[in-house]
């Protein structure tokens, strides 16, 4: 939809955090505790695009990317204000068993994680090539003024959209609650920065690029890592980010050339 | 321009009695006048020239590096390393611009935290340039006519004269023909260049001036803060705090990253006790409120009240 997301980190944090909340509260197992916070996750969404990024859509290009760097900081420092500064993670008896499958240990935090990805991709996928809306979806983003001259209302289409995007951050931030820490405001950045990286690598508005885009940002920063010096593991991913950018603007696996 | 010169002059002399008429607030006046000069440093590039850059916190760092390195291991004194760092950020925004500006809009911003996040990686991981993540400690300065440079007032003084330094030189180019340059790539870089103006080496000029000025002004909040952390000080959340300064202040406008300063510290300053660390809050809420309901910031839309009201009294007669 080529609105540039600034909070989208901080949406997975905010996941992670409602996960602690469910936890603490209601002594809910995380994975849980997804069957309320996803709906939660996708209606925020809507509310925040409806009230602030619908009517940002005719502005200059940066203003909404200013008004989602405005959200970030906002849902970051109010989790800082409710929460408090120090890392919180849930505990969960399994977070540390292991077994492995063909001579390679898998934590089942992780298993259970890519799981919960795989199911999210195929419905992704589903909704976006089998169901009137995901029709709607890639005719809105390919073409807003034709998808609205065959009667698509757009609006509804941004704002589900980005309900989608919210829902997806909320999921992620819950599955790796039990593996990672969550701090109101650093996470957020770096999985927004992250998140970038990814569906530049891979190509814009295309969910199988994205897909690859974050497979390949993995070996990037591991390879990466390993055979050059450690300490730049994520400068490699930025890199890559940049030679992108620059000179493959659609992304390596995307086939719209369209020059950013 | 007579109009700014006064505003000038209003503000260093406010500025020369201060210290002592506030002698226990100069921590934060100097916050506020390093604040205002790198905003409107920043403003150069993001208002007169509209390429929103997110990693200006580099040049910050750059400045603060270059002086404490200097002072702790070459002996060399601030203002030679300041100069130094001024030139090195120049070339460093040259080569970064060359880089970048072939991006447009939000891509170019996206592309500036990127490279910011690899030179705060550098400044982090290269020990035997910066000290690594313990980071640098100045322990003396030289004292140029018997200066004490670790006083408040002293550095209130240098961040004074930092602050006007680069709001008279905004005022000088807003008149210029580089000025007027400036703006017309902003508005439309294609027309711009059907008029004759390389949109490349206005933004190029733009940068590296914005990256001079801001890592004159690092320079000294190096001194000010004698130590210095790459986690701090090349933080993008700085780069962000300076962006968002002069885009509430007013984008553009030659006063609008100063009021953007002095409205921003001071409210952080105020609500210190309620919000703790999260005074990052207010700029959020404000960045939102300057979005939705006033795009053209604080100043910037005084201004456009105050013109509207004055051709309707012309219509009136």
């Amino acid at each position: 939809m080529r609105t540039i997301n600034f909070a989208h980190g901080d949406f997975v944090v905010l996941g992670m955090y409602s996960a602690v909340l469910f936890n603490a509260l209601l002594g809910w197992d995380p994975y849980l505790s997804l069957l309320l916070a996803m709906p939660i996750g996708f209606f925020a969404g809507i509310i925040v695009e409806r009230f602030i990024l619908s009517r940002v859509v005719d502005a200059p290009p940066e203003s909404a990317l200013l008004a989602t760097l405005g959200i970030s900081l906002i849902i970051g420092n109010a989790i800082l204000l409710t929460f408090g500064g120090e890392p919180r993670s849930v505990q969960v008896s399994y977070a540390s068993s292991t077994f492995s499958i063909a001579g390679v240990n898998v934590s089942m935090v992780l298993l259970l994680a890519g799981i919960a990805t795989v199911i999210m991709i195929a419905a992704l996928y589903a909704l976006l090539n089998r169901t009137e809306v995901g029709r709607a979806i890639r005719g809105t983003a390919e073409n807003r003024l034709g998808a609205e001259l065959v009667g698509v209302d757009t609006r509804r289409i941004h704002s589900i959209v980005f309900g989608l995007g919210v829902m997806l951050a909320v999921m992620a931030g819950v599955t790796l609650i039990p593996l990672l820490f969550a701090t109101p405001t650093n996470t957020g950045a770096v999985f927004t920065l992250k998140a970038f990286v990814v569906t530049v690598l891979g190509g814009l508005g295309n969910v199988g690029a994205a897909i690859a885009g974050g497979i390949l940002l993995g070996v990037v920063e591991v390879l990466g890592a390993s055979y050059f010096m450690s300490e730049y593991r994520e400068a490699y991913g930025l890199i890559a980010f940049l030679l992108i950018l620059l000179f493959r603007p659609e992304g390596l696996f995307g086939r719209t050339v369209k020059r950013v | 321009m007579t109009k700014h010169l006064l505003g000038l002059g209003a503000l260093l002399a406010v500025g020369v009695v201060y210290p002592f008429v506030f002698p226990n607030a100069l921590t934060i006046a100097i916050s506020v006048l390093l604040f205002a000069g790198w905003a409107t440093s920043w403003d150069l590039l993001g208002g007169w020239n509209g390429q929103v850059s997110l990693g200006h916190a580099s040049f910050v760092g750059l400045g603060a590096y270059f002086v404490a390195i200097g002072q702790s291991q070459f002996g060399l004194a601030p203002w030679w390393t300041m100069a130094l760092a001024a030139a090195f950020a120049a070339v460093l925004g040259y080569f970064w611009g060359q880089l970048t500006f072939s991006l447009r809009g939000p891509y170019f911003s996206l592309s500036t935290i990127a490279v910011a996040e690899v030179l705060r990686l550098i400044a982090i991981n290269e020990e035997w340039l910066t000290g690594g993540a313990t980071g640098v400690f100045i322990a003396t300065l030289p004292e140029p006519f018997g200066v004490d440079l670790f006083s408040r007032t002293a550095q209130f003084y240098m961040a004074l004269a930092f602050a006007a330094g680069v709001i008279a030189t905004v005022i000088v180019i807003s008149r210029a023909r580089f000025g007027y340059q400036l703006r017309a790539v902003r508005e439309d870089e294609d027309s711009a260049m059907a008029a004759g103006i390389d949109p490349t080496a206005t933004k190029l000029k733009a940068f590296m001036l914005s990256a001079a000025l801001t890592s004159a002004g690092g320079g000294i909040y190096g001194i000010v803060l004698a130590f210095i952390e790459p986690h701090v000080i090349f933080a993008l959340l700085l780069s962000v705090q300076i962006a968002l300064t002069a885009i509430i202040g007013g984008r553009g406008t030659i006063w609008g990253p100063a009021v953007g300063a002095l409205v921003l510290v001071g409210a952080g300053e105020m609500f210190r006790t309620t919000f703790a660390e999260a005074n990052m809050l207010i700029y959020g809420i404000l960045i939102l409120v300057v979005v939705l309901f006033v795009p053209r910031g604080i100043v910037g839309e005084l201004a456009r009240r105050h013109i509207r009201r004055l051709y309707a009294k012309r219509a009136q007669g």
